[in-house]
């Protein structure tokens, strides 16, 4: 420990110290070695009053008018610390302001935007369904006026005898529709699904429901030689038709 | 000057009351005055230099720290910064524009050091030498202990404890003059 004050002391960082002239790392370093020795802390007093003396040695009087001056120029200087400090708030409080507006203006642009592309997504949907079903009139159109379109009747049996559909079937133009005419009432656990093979594939076309529009058409996947199905299922639906519950059968 | 009135202006200092500003002037004026003088060595630039550390010193007002250093060391950073500063934008322009007549300045200097100041003016005469030319190279040149050596052809090793030993001095002078001084003012 004591080696190590020496060694400080030996050095020039307490006089340099005095003078200002220690870098950041040099004045932190004295700063704590003074708060931590009282014998540095002692040479830097000792330092301190003996600048004092040495400086006061040169002391010179000052030229007269010179204090007024000085005087005069520091509340001058005061009064612009005070203007520059009014600026400063009005400033800060512009920047505030600023600040908030943009950030607000910023928000709303965002939520904007955001909304902006809801709407686009909802235009293009609403576009895209609507050709849908603009494509899907045109088709029912054609099949309905077509002279090449076979006009199926199906019937249903067992639990689906009641049911009675149009099966409405252009090869020409390889468009197929329905109309369920009537579907009878199941009991509440059970629902008819139409399924349809086409090409080998089996498609599930969903579950009818009753209280569809008895005038409505409804597509069905073209194929040659494709077969349509009408079974009977358990609520809600399956995923494979349940062959021995076929009550229905659209050959095209 | 008493510690009493050095926490005085601390504390106006540290309020930026415009007393504060007197106060330093009147108790520090004129060893700044000549402090600036000896490192600028020409009377004009002199006040520039003393009117610019006393608007720096009211400026940085709040950032005096009485903890890093007594109020006069803080005092003397300032106007012998302000001062090597502008010397050295003197010196700048020292081409262009007529050269500062030092043996001039100097004389006015000397003509212009009041008795009251002549005690401490012994105090000088009666530092070596030696020791008063480092510390005048180190204090009111701006010369870095390197460059002192370089420029008074002095090994670094023998400024450093030049320095050292040269405030050393300074001290027992003090002490001296004001052991003096006590037993002057005892004898009725």
């Amino acid at each position: 420990m004591r080696e190590k004050i020496n060694t400080f002391l030996a050095s020039d960082l307490l006089e340099k110290y005095l003078l200002g002239e220690t870098t950041k790392e040099e004045s932190q370093q004295t700063e704590r070695y003074i708060a931590m020795y009282p014998e540095v802390r002692g040479s830097y007093e000792e330092l301190q009053r003996n600048l004092q003396i040495f400086a006061q040695q040169y002391a010179m009087p000052t030229p007269e008018g010179l204090k007024e001056i000085i005087i005069s120029a520091a509340k001058k200087e005061k009064r612009h610390h005070y203007r520059f400090l009014r600026f400063a708030v009005a400033a800060s409080v512009a920047i505030m302001l600023f600040a908030t507006t943009s950030y607000f203006l910023w928000n709303q642009n965002k939520s904007l935007q955001e909304e902006n592309v809801l709407v686009t997504n909802q235009i293009k949907y609403l576009e895209s369904n609507m050709m849908n079903q603009l494509e899907d009139m045109r088709n029912q159109f054609i099949v309905l006026n077509n002279p090449d379109t076979r006009k199926v009747e199906v019937k249903g049996k067992e639990e689906g005898k009641d049911l009675k559909a149009i099966a409405y079937i252009n090869p020409v133009k390889k468009l197929s529709y329905i109309n369920l005419g009537k579907v009878p009432e199941l009991p509440e656990n059970k629902v008819f699904q139409m399924w349809a093979e086409v090409n080998g594939e089996l498609v599930n076309l969903g579950v009818i429901k009753p209280l569809d529009d008895k005038d409505k058409l409804l597509a069905l996947p073209y194929g040659e030689k494709a077969i349509g199905y009408i079974t009977v299922e358990p609520k809600g639906g399956n995923k494979a038709p349940s062959v021995e519950n076929i009550v229905a059968n659209i050959t095209f | 000057m008493s510690t009493l009135i050095e926490k005085h202006i601390v504390s106006l200092l540290a309020e930026k009351d415009d007393r504060a500003i007197a106060l330093l002037y009147e108790n520090y004026g004129d060893t700044l005055f000549g402090v600036a003088h000896k490192v600028v060595k020409d009377e004009d630039l002199a006040q520039d230099v003393l009117q610019e550390s006393f608007i720096k010193i009211w400026k940085k007002a709040d950032s005096y720290d009485p903890s890093k250093a007594k109020l006069f060391t803080w005092l003397f950073r300032i106007t012998r910064n302000t001062a090597i500063d502008k010397l050295r934008s003197v010196n700048n322009k020292a081409s262009k524009e007529v050269q500062i007549d030092v043996s001039d300045v100097y004389k006015v200097g000397v003509k212009g050091i009041s008795p009251d100041h002549m005690d401490v003016q012994d105090n000088l005469d009666k530092l070596e030498e030696k020791y008063r030319i480092v510390l005048e190279a180190l204090f009111f040149d701006g010369m870095t202990q390197q460059e002192a050596s370089e420029e008074l052809d002095i090994p670094l090793g023998t400024i450093k404890s030049r320095l050292k030993i040269g405030l050393r001095e300074l001290g027992k002078f003090y002490g001296t003059t004001l052991a003096l001084a006590l037993v002057i003012n005892l004898i009725p």
